[in-house]
């Protein structure tokens, strides 16, 4: 006696389309373009090789990576609130391998990337055992990890950071390609940093595109229950999403020690925001089951954009909170908006 | 005549649900509403206190014709429902739950005295001796719901609608029940008694009226004038004309591809024992809630058996979850749930059906986009699932398509043992007949099928044997011989029969 079905008539319905301006991704790239013929004329400094683009392009491989960090568990439909603090950690955890024990810059930066999974791997264990939500896990998390990261730098080091870093870490904050000729010819004045966070991008593109570890996240996402009963694995899923997550602020925390030129307890303070900033703008839902890592990317590039943009027309830090933040929350209505008209055309978000 | 629905009838996508059905009501007397599953009670409950809108027909209450716009309409006009499932909030209290849907008020607070007293009469009327500050999570079950009678009496109810009042008590607990319903009778209340416990119908009800199909076949006749065959010959109706499907020959010999044998489980199953060899189907009917849906869920490890034994092929296994149940044993689930746990409505076809077959299609962990493809290709055109294209979302399906593509992921991963969980509920009648076909030809094919399913006349056109479930526990087993009169007037009387003492 249950007729909770709309069953419409059998017709295949012609193939529906998102109009143009609902496309995140092709939005995004206007968007762009147009904020830098913006400020480029307000300010020519803007298209500044030394002064804008090449410090621009450090802070977007970092913050596309803490993007891609928030992104990870956004495939699940969770947040991690704890992005900065596992970040934080990574960069203590790399530290101490240099410092105590005089580790290369590789063993270093394996030492984070390994401290980042095994932090978000807790996280998601923590999750999926207790079935407590995402937010209050990760936020307690964090809360626990300010006071630990203190706690550890206090013992471990004089004050708030590591004194030195290990060789060719420098390298990667001072150098562009530039910097590397062979006989006459240079490379392109893009920083050290980028290719890793190309690497990344890349990675994590392939595994939720064509990986069925990444696609059985997502589906788990989509709906946890329908995941369940077609034999994909929820809770090992849950907590690989999580450790990606982890692993992701680690390096976000390795890019940015190294732009910073230290290893240091103030590492990821400010990462929580653009975190959720970047894959939402570009397009990743908040409810799980779709993620878009190209979008991540624009997002980021966008957001820098405004911020060394706002910077260079000399408005202060809280007015670039404000505008930042007002940034966020019309992303966030169009994410809803675009939302509600893929579900009347019936189309992927 | 204190009620009087003429000429009602709701049609939903697909389904005729209620075909001109009048309901004559007359105060001081219990009416039983009778029919089997999908006969179309509900719905006339459901218009009845103001859930639905009748497509045509009229509701006249104490002479008047009435339009309910909402349940909350139906109540105040003295409309009172005790639904088959709980509607009571465990963490309020008793006082709270029979005032929620009319909270006295003083100067904007809750006139907590006054809703005391109010409770106090409402139970008074049961001769319930509760204080109303009990939290309602502290009771028994049989006393939730005699407060959720209370509730549907605390505003000046006439007329008391009770669905499946008795599901979830005991014979006593029953008996006290009906004792009361007696005494609301003899103060003029008039009671619409929606029950399958026939035992219980002939104790307690003056008239009844029959649907079958949407129509009503008995309408306002004393039950005086009834036997209990002849009102289960009304319900059951004529045979079902059935399609013509695929003939099978099931060998019963050989060892069976799925066997349960004295299974309990922490569900509460008890001593549970079925085979199902190999090209059969096997029908697995009782009413809602019987615990069919639970057993199937604890046979792919997602409850605890707590005794007896699963064997696969004649091999006792051990099943932890469905992941284990595909892999190892190759056995499918199609969840009765189609939206919430058989489908992802908001990802492509291609997803939908893919998901199982994916272990098997990669390499180095990766996709290859093609492979899938025509994996989906092969299994959409063989279903023959209709959409735009694979890309389309399976939330934008028709629900028939979308119950294909909740079947394809399974047939796509070879499986050779099908759990079926009511496949065909809310599907059309065309849609259906399609798929008793094609669930007909699997089992042709040689697949292990178990049907579970609400609907007897498709139970009776599908299955090999009928296993008939009660209470967590198989109230017994009959080969099916298609004759639809004769079968279902015994399946008929094994779910009517007393449970079978532990």
């Amino acid at each position: 006696m249950k007729q909770e079905d709309t069953t419409t008539p059998e017709q295949p319905r012609p193939p529906a389309r998102l109009p143009l301006w609902a496309n995140p991704r092709i939005g995004l790239v206007v968007l762009l373009i147009a904020l830098i013929a913006l400020f480029t004329t307000l300010r020519p400094a803007f298209l500044n090789t030394q002064l804008t683009l090449v410090p621009m392009q450090a802070d977007i491989s970092v913050y596309a990576v803490v993007g891609l960090s928030q992104l990870a568990v956004l495939s699940l439909g969770h947040m991690n609130m704890a992005v900065g603090r596992m970040a934080a950690m990574s960069a203590f955890a790399s530290g101490l391998l240099h410092d105590r024990l005089d580790a290369p810059l590789i063993l270093a930066l394996a030492g984070g990337l390994a401290m980042g999974a095994l932090l978000g791997a807790l996280a998601g264990l923590i999750i999926s055992r207790t079935g407590v939500n995402s937010f209050v896990v990760t936020l307690a998390l964090d809360f626990a990890l300010i006071g630990l990261v203190s706690l550890l730098y206090a013992s471990f080091t004089d004050g708030v950071a590591f004194n030195g870093l290990p060789a060719g870490m420098s390298a990667l904050r001072t150098d562009t390609f530039a910097d590397y000729c062979a006989g006459d010819v240079c490379g392109p004045e893009i920083p050290l940093l980028a290719p890793i966070a190309l690497v990344a991008v890349l990675v994590v593109g392939l595994l939720f595109r064509w990986s069925r570890t990444g696609r059985e996240v997502l589906m788990a996402g989509s709906n946890a229950k329908a995941a369940e009963l077609s034999g994909i694995p929820v809770r090992l899923r849950t907590i690989q999403a999580h450790a990606l997550s982890g692993l992701l602020a680690g390096l976000a925390g390795f890019l940015l020690s190294a732009n910073n030129g230290a290893f240091s307890a103030g590492v990821g303070d400010g990462f929580l925001l653009p975190s959720f900033l970047a894959p939402v703008l570009g397009g990743t839902l908040l409810v799980g089951g779709a993620v878009s890592v190209l979008g991540t990317v624009l997002g980021t590039a966008i957001t820098q954009v405004i911020y060394k943009g706002l910077n260079l027309l000399q408005f202060q830090v809280d007015e670039l909170k404000l505008y930042i933040g007002l940034v966020l929350l019309a992303a966030l209505s169009l994410d809803r908006l675009r939302h509600v008209l893929a579900e009347r055309r019936g189309v992927p978000a | 005549m204190i009620l009087l629905a003429e000429g009602l009838s709701k049609s939903f996508p697909g389904v005729r649900a209620l075909d001109g059905v009048t309901l004559q009501l007359a105060a001081g007397s219990v009416h039983a509403l009778l029919g089997e599953n999908g006969a179309g009670k509900s719905t006339l409950v459901k218009i009845l206190t103001g859930v639905y809108r009748p497509d045509a027909g009229r509701v006249v209450l104490d002479g008047d014709d009435v339009h309910f716009g909402s349940p909350l309409e139906a109540l105040h006009a003295g409309i009172g429902v005790v639904h088959q499932e709980r509607n009571l909030v465990p963490e309020f209290s008793i006082a709270e739950n029979i005032a929620l849907q009319h909270l006295p008020n003083r100067l904007g607070m809750v006139d907590r005295a006054r809703m005391r007293a109010e409770a106090r009469r409402c139970l008074g009327l049961l001769d319930l001796d509760l204080d109303p500050d009990t939290r309602v999570a502290e009771l028994s079950v049989a006393q939730a719901q005699l407060v959720e009678i209370a509730k549907a009496l605390s505003v000046d109810t006439r007329v008391l609608l009770l669905d499946e009042p008795t599901a979830s008590l005991t014979g006593d607990e029953a008996d006290r029940l009906y004792a009361i319903v007696r005494k609301l009778t003899a103060t003029g209340h008039a009671v619409v008694l929606v029950s399958h416990k026939l035992e219980e119908v002939f104790a307690v009800a003056d008239t009844v009226t029959v649907l079958r199909d949407g129509r009503s076949v008995a309408q306002a006749q004393p039950l005086s004038g009834y036997t209990r065959d002849e009102i289960v010959d009304l319900m059951v109706g004529r045979a079902y004309a059935s399609v013509e499907l695929t003939a099978r020959t099931v060998d019963r010999d050989a060892t069976p591809a799925l066997e349960l044998a004295g299974l309990d489980t922490r569900h509460g199953h008890r001593d549970v024992s079925l085979t199902v060899a190999r090209g059969e189907i096997l029908g697995l009917y009782g009413l809602v809630g019987a615990g069919r849906t639970e057993l199937a869920k604890a046979l792919l490890g997602l409850d605890a058996i707590t005794g007896g034994e699963v064997r696969v092929h004649g091999t006792p296994v051990r099943i932890r979850d469905v992941g284990e149940a595909l892999r190892r044993h190759r056995i499918g689930y199609v969840p009765e749930d189609r939206k919430g746990e058989g489908l992802f409505l908001e990802q492509p076809i291609t997803r939908n059906v893919g998901v199982t077959v994916w272990r098997r299609l990669a390499r180095f962990g990766l996709i290859p986009d093609k492979a899938e493809r025509d994996v989906v290709a092969e299994y959409t055109e063989l279903l023959g699932i209709r959409a735009a294209s694979p890309n389309q979302l399976a939330g934008q399906l028709s629900g028939g398509n979308q119950q294909k593509v909740s079947l394809a992921k399974w047939l796509a991963a070879s499986c050779d043992i099908l759990i079926v969980d009511e496949p065909t509920v809310g599907i059309d009648v065309r849609t259906k007949a399609a798929f008793h076909e094609l669930i007909a030809r699997l089992a042709g094919q040689g697949m292990a099928i178990l049907l579970i399913s609400s609907d007897l006349p498709e139970i009776v056109t599908l299955a090999d044997r009928i296993a008939v479930m009660g209470d967590a526990q198989v109230r017994g087993e009959l080969v099916n011989d298609h004759d639809y009169d004769a079968v279902s007037q015994r399946v008929i009387r094994l779910i009517h029969a007393a449970p079978a003492p532990v």
